[in-house]
């Protein structure tokens, strides 16, 4: 009954429990408000300006129902994805693969890291035009865009990733007769992986941003399109429906990616508390 | 002198030889320059026997670029872009930095912003690029904006991380001896928290860059992205890619700067963290 004493001495020397009721214990209700507030303000100060300029809160709210209920907005989004999928995709498979060669051969890394370098330090929006010339305004202009905007922080930090790898587990391993598969599925692969979730994480937000300007520019299907395509008729409203949208498909990927870097980098965690 | 004589007559009687079996590992230089040398080479030849309109090959765009540099009009487009450019990362350091320090000290001003901040720096700002244009029209103002935009928010986040980074313990000797709320921001909070900014610096350089060309070429009226949509309408490949690869130039001369400045500011701490 060591509670019973404890309360017993809480009530004796008048002490309480409970702290007292502070504003920061609470910090979703200074969220909650601060976003209200600016709602309130901004369908305020919205009405009263032109509409063509600046919209207000419930009239992108009703954009968003009529978005819904066209089925336009779904469609779009549909594509985008399907776009953003397939390129993301692409630059995973070939950055991973490509960044577990280059930082597994020397001199792999010296044939291809000057052109590599190269590519990754030109903004890659300014290949658009480029790319917009040579395949057209279609889907596959997407898939390059995207695929060109994600595949450099996978590869490059794949190969930082494998190269970080220690040379005494990899000499371990020879030591025990693994072959050379092996010693990339089961010692460099799994060493690299927390480095390869990093660079995942970046890619994905920088895949998204090459999604966007390709539709901005190619302007016919997708997301980006609809605003390219709002934006020449003036409707302000269903051009926030998009910006949202986008915002919290960018959240979302990013927090995904980041339950996935914690899955994927647990090892990693217990290694460390082990010692 | 002596020795090495007789290392190498002794060497000679063993019948051992100093000179390993040539190796590439052992030539990485070389390999570089030689891969680099290969595609100039190959695309020079494959460059061509292509239309024109599509691809171009080196020394025409070498033609291109004295061409582009003697006209002026370059130098002209360049040094208008890189003005604005400048100006408006200055503008986010200038207010992400302070923004960031008070999000990290202030739990009140982290419940009240946090939530803003997270969904604008989740929406990727090439899609605010159309409702910026229409507000701010085709001018400065609205390049101003978007470089702004893509700036503050890298600096803004990491310096809120590495404010909240910064030990209780630093703060708590300060307080010990007697220093009063500017001190504790100006002696302890910023320099723990400088690694942490340059490396939201670092970050805003890119995408900043990124932001203003995608603007650029949207609105296709001044600087090097409008140089990119004007010539690749034209048709005129040779001449689209000496702005590409100036452009490639600076990304890379941007970011190398930074990483020193990084070094030589804040060489206490090495801090890679990309958000």
């Amino acid at each position: 009954m060591a509670a019973a004493t404890d309360e017993q001495l809480i009530a004796e020397l008048g002490l309480r429990r409970e702290r007292p009721w502070s504003l920061y214990d609470h910090p979703n209700l200074i969220r909650a408000a601060s976003v209200l507030v600016f709602l309130a303000a901004w369908e305020i100060y919205g009405r009263r300006t032109d509409p063509i300029l600046l919209t207000y809160p419930t009239a992108v709210a009703r954009a968003a129902v009529e978005l819904v209920r066209s089925g336009e907005l779904f469609r779009q989004l549909l594509v985008s994805l399907a776009a953003l999928a397939a390129g993301f995709g692409a630059s995973l498979a070939l950055g991973v693969g490509l960044g577990l060669l280059m930082g597994r051969s020397r001199v792999a890394e010296a044939v291809l890291d000057p052109h590599i370098n190269a590519l990754y330090a030109t903004p890659q929006v300014a290949l658009t035009p480029l790319l917009m010339m040579w395949f057209g305004l279609g889907f596959s202009v997407k898939l390059v865009m995207i695929f060109l905007f994600a595949f450099f922080p996978i590869l490059i930090n794949t190969a930082g990733g494998v190269k970080n790898v220690s040379a005494s587990m990899v000499e371990v391993g020879r030591a025990y007769l693994a072959s050379d598969r092996q010693i990339l599925f089961k010692v460099l692969f799994p060493a690299a992986l927390p480095f390869i979730a990093a660079g995942v994480r970046i890619a994905v937000g920088r895949a998204v941003v090459g999604m966007i300007v390709a539709e901005l520019f190619t302007a016919i299907t997708g997301l980006g399109a609809m605003l390219t395509l709002y934006g020449n008729l003036f409707e302000t409203a269903k051009m926030f429906v998009v910006i949202v949208v986008l915002g919290l498909l960018g959240l979302g990927l990013i927090r995904g990616v980041q339950v996935l870097e914690r899955l994927l980098g647990r090892w990693k965690e217990t290694e460390r508390a082990a010692r | 002198m002596q020795t090495s004589v007789d290392e190498a007559r002794i060497l000679a009687e063993l019948d051992l030889s100093r000179d390993r079996p040539f190796r590439l590992a052992d030539h990485l230089g070389m390999v570089r320059a030689g891969s680099v040398l290969l595609f100039v080479i190959v695309w020079e030849i494959f460059g061509r026997h292509v239309n024109p309109l599509f691809l171009s090959y080196p020394t025409a765009i070498g033609r291109a670029f004295v061409q582009l540099v003697l006209s002026g009009e370059l130098l002209r487009q360049a040094s208008g872009s890189l003005a604005v450019y400048v100006v408006g990362l200055l503008a986010s350091l200038a207010v992400g930095i302070p923004l960031g320090l008070l999000m990290g000290r202030y739990r009140l001003a982290e419940y009240l912003l946090d939530t803003f901040v997270y969904f604008l720096d989740a929406t990727p700002r090439v899609a605010l690029i159309p409702i910026i244009l229409l507000w701010l029209g085709l001018g400065a103002p609205a390049k101003f904006a978007i470089v702004f935009l893509s700036g503050v928010f890298p600096v803004l986040m990491n310096t809120f991380s590495g404010v909240r980074a910064v030990s209780g313990g630093l703060v708590d000797i300060g307080r010990a001896y007697g220093a009063g709320e500017g001190k504790i921001f100006s002696k302890i909070m910023l320099p723990a928290a400088f690694p942490f900014v340059m490396a939201g610096v670092r970050l805003a350089v890119g995408r900043a860059l990124i932001g203003i060309i995608t603007a650029e070429m949207f609105t296709a009226v001044t600087g090097m992205g409008a140089l990119l949509i004007r010539y690749s309408s034209a048709f005129a490949t040779d001449k689209l890619f000496v702005p590409i690869i100036l452009l490639a130039v600076l990304g890379v001369v941007l970011t190398d700067g930074v990483s020193r400045l990084q070094q030589r500011l804040a060489p206490w701490k090495e801090t890679e963290r990309a958000l």
